[in-house]
């Protein structure tokens, strides 16, 4: 009977009475499927909160159980070689220089990156998660706390500073917080001061010109005495010859 | 992280802004989030005459906010326990209750 029932709720009133389809009265005046939403029949209502899904219940509820710690989560490939890329920018260049990155319009940042290049200097873009471990490990402990917020970094196989500084005295969006050149940690300050070093070249040379310069003079040095006594007694002989006797010259020539 | 940077400022009564801090030392963080909101898009685009400069040193001082604004006034934050948050509401607020003064004012003498 309730199926019977249902399917003359599906079409209209008279499918038990055996009506003609032409004659079918519906009471609703709309058909089953509506473009607005229709209330559901008060029957079928009863029948889905009947049916509805109960989820079965576990006989001890979840939170009186131990908590299961999460499993710590496996490594990803891609932070594996994110971190393998880092490694190896820190190994390969000679100066690694952080800054904090606040956000530059694009075209500013490709012509950045632009001047940089010309002076051989790599901008990367890094991710705090991916550096913090592989510097807590490395030797470059002490940069760990400048990696907070934006940060790129500017490598560079060669310690040109000067020409890094004067590129990012131009952009006051990047803020240079520190480097390390040669395996040395510096502050901005010190940045500043090695750039205004000289060149290692003029530096090496003005080494050796400063350390050859003593034994230069030690020849003079040597010949200082003898060369003194020479003097001596050159003036002694044109003294002679200027007041005295022609005999005593060839005597003082002899010795 | 979503907060600050939905937080807008109208910079607009400000002439300067100079952000002090120490890279090296663990209380920075907030300062240099405010250094990187005070960027942003929006911001800036507010007033294009503001001049941000960022003073990195290394002497251990305390990390330090100084706003200039443009009839005089100056602001002072010392950011080494203040949230990026709170700075920015801060001077948020300062500039919209300055803004409004110079409406009145601009409405009063025509």
């Amino acid at each position: 009977a309730v199926t019977a029932k249902m399917a003359a709720l599906s079409g209209g009133k008279g499918w038990l009475r055996g009506w003609l389809p032409a004659l079918q009265l519906l009471r609703r005046g709309s058909k089953a499927v509506t473009r607005h939403w229709k209330a559901m029949h008060f029957q079928r209502q009863k029948l889905l909160a009947v049916t509805e899904y109960l989820p079965p219940r576990p006989a001890v509820p979840p939170r009186c159980l131990p908590a299961h710690r999460d499993h710590p989560q496996e490594e990803d490939g891609y932070v594996r070689l994110l971190r393998r890329q880092v490694e190896q920018v820190f190994r390969s260049s000679r100066m690694v220089a952080v800054c904090q990155y606040n956000s530059m319009p694009d075209e500013d940042v490709v012509t950045m990156r632009y001047y940089l290049r010309k002076h051989n200097i790599e901008v990367k873009f890094v991710l705090n998660e991916i550096v913090r471990p592989v510097l807590a490990q490395s030797k470059y402990r002490n940069l760990l706390p400048l990696f907070v917020c934006r940060n790129i970094l500017l490598v560079s196989p060669e310690t040109r500073a000067r020409e890094m500084l004067r590129v990012l005295k131009g952009i006051p969006q990047v803020n240079l917080l520190g480097a390390c050149i040669d395996d040395t940690i510096l502050s901005r300050q010190g940045v500043e001061n090695f750039a205004r070093l000289p060149s290692l070249e003029a530096s090496q040379g003005q080494t050796v010109g400063a350390l050859a310069l003593l034994p230069s003079q030690t020849s003079s040095l040597l010949q200082r005495g003898p060369s003194l006594l020479t003097a001596l007694l050159d003036e002694h002989i044109r003294r002679l010859r200027d007041t005295g006797a022609p005999g005593e010259p060839p005597q003082e020539q002899g010795t | 992280e979503k907060m600050a940077s939905k937080i807008s400022v109208v910079l607009r009564p400000v002439k300067s802004i100079v952000v002090r801090f120490c890279p090296f030392e663990p209380n920075v963080e907030s300062t240099r989030k405010f250094l990187q909101c005070i960027f942003h898009k929006k911001i800036q685009a507010t007033n294009r005459n503001c001049e941000v400069t960022a003073d990195v040193r290394h002497d251990g001082s305390e990390p330090l906010v100084d706003v200039m604004f443009a009839d005089g006034d100056r602001l002072i934050m010392k950011g080494a326990n203040l949230t990026t948050v709170e700075m920015l509401t801060a001077l948020g607020s300062r500039c919209n209750a300055k803004d409004l003064k110079e409406e009145q004012k601009s409405k009063k003498s025509p």
